[in-house]
């Protein structure tokens, strides 16, 4: 739910990154929180096991300055990608505004990455929302890896709805913002669609 | 829509501090904040404990919402109060109206007796004043504002804070 401050003259947002385990969700966090200026974020929180796998969350607050004197706070949160751990992950939709769907490019992980599409799906439909409505960006990450499918062939699968594709190296931070800024963009248009 | 803004106003939000700061002077609390189930801050007092805001909004939203989860799991419809009691400061994270919840940071000399009857009264209070704006829709009556409508060149101005490699081009 995005939560709009009137008095205080703020925006703040939720984005979640979804996907299948060891997709690098977490990776992508780790990169917007290290390329961005300590002003404009907060602590990142990670709840993570001894193996440092996702366990319930991580969290980092963005900001993102001002827009017609708003200030504009994005909450980005990843899920736990295991697939064993599914009543956190549905927890962590609660209150979304948008989504990045990391996907694994490598060809063993296609099967993972169909599951957990289809988890969202439906863990969505579970608060509420609709996938084919929510503000939603697909990025194919891993592409530096040897074992990967081409990417138009990943997008013919994956893509659900014309929504934007990114290929991305999270670990590189390749494809990271891009996928962040479209999937905020789409957030504040959807806001503006309310007005 | 999936949007379901919070649309409060300013006479509003004054309600809901002045319930905050009641409790938390009744308490002698450290800090009682309202926060939405997202994690999301809607309004907080007390000024005794410098502690980041928005990383315990996020937590205690998660915390509450674990919890329900165990409560559904042993067939409780819910528990809606959680309770840490630390060697010095305890926190309290209590449900306002399914949709929000009232985190407490105190010191162990206050009763939990005291803390729990103010709690429930204070959770009464703003239910009343969140429901009926929540109810609201958006419109141009005086004092309370419509969702604001950025243009497009307003939200590419603001995306360029997202420190670009902007360079690398990575769409299919």
């Amino acid at each position: 739910m995005t939560f709009i401050n009137y008095v205080a003259h703020e925006i703040n947002c939720k984005i979640v990154y979804y996907g299948p385990g060891l997709g690098g969700k977490t990776t992508n966090l780790k990169y917007v929180y290290g390329i961005t200026s300590p002003e404009n974020r907060g602590k990142m929180i990670s709840l993570a096991t001894e193996t440092e796998r996702t366990l319930f969350f991580d969290f980092l607050p963005i900001d993102l300055g001002q827009i017609r004197g708003y200030s504009t706070r994005f909450h980005l949160y990843t899920v736990p990608g295991q697939v064993f751990y599914d009543a956190s992950r549905k927890l962590i939709l609660r209150g979304v505004d948008g989504v990045v769907f990391v996907a694994d490019s490598q060809e063993e992980r296609m099967d993972a990455n169909f599951e957990s599409l289809s988890n969202l799906e439906q863990n969505l439909k579970e608060h509420g929302f609709d996938l084919y409505k929510i503000p939603y960006v697909l990025q194919l990450n891993k592409r530096d890896l040897p074992n990967i499918l081409p990417a138009d062939k990943l997008q013919k699968m994956l893509r659900i709805k014309g929504e934007p594709v990114f290929e991305a190296v999270a670990t590189q931070g390749i494809g990271v913002l891009e996928a962040l800024k479209a999937v905020t963009r789409q957030v504040l248009v959807a806001l503006r669609k309310t007005a | 829509m999936m949007l379901s803004a919070l649309l409060l106003r300013k006479s509003e939000y004054q309600q809901l501090q002045a319930i905050l700061a009641k409790t938390q002077k009744d308490l002698g609390a450290d800090l009682v904040i309202l926060i939405d189930r997202a994690g999301h801050e809607i309004a907080s007092e007390g000024q005794g404990l410098t502690l980041d805001h928005t990383a315990l909004a996020s937590l205690a939203a998660a915390n509450l919402a674990a919890t329900q989860e165990l409560a559904r799991l042993v067939g409780e419809t819910e528990f809606s109060i959680i309770y840490h009691q630390g060697r010095h400061r305890s926190i309290h994270i209590s449900d306002v109206a399914r949709k929000y919840s009232l985190v407490l940071i105190f010191e162990d000399s206050v009763s939990m007796g005291m803390v729990r009857w103010k709690v429930k009264r204070a959770a009464t209070l703003l239910e009343e004043i969140l429901q009926e704006s929540r109810e609201r829709k958006p419109t141009r009556e005086p004092g309370v504002s419509a969702a604001p409508s950025f243009t497009d060149a307003e939200i590419d101005r603001l995306m360029r804070h997202l420190s670009p490699i902007a360079d690398v081009e990575g769409k299919v």
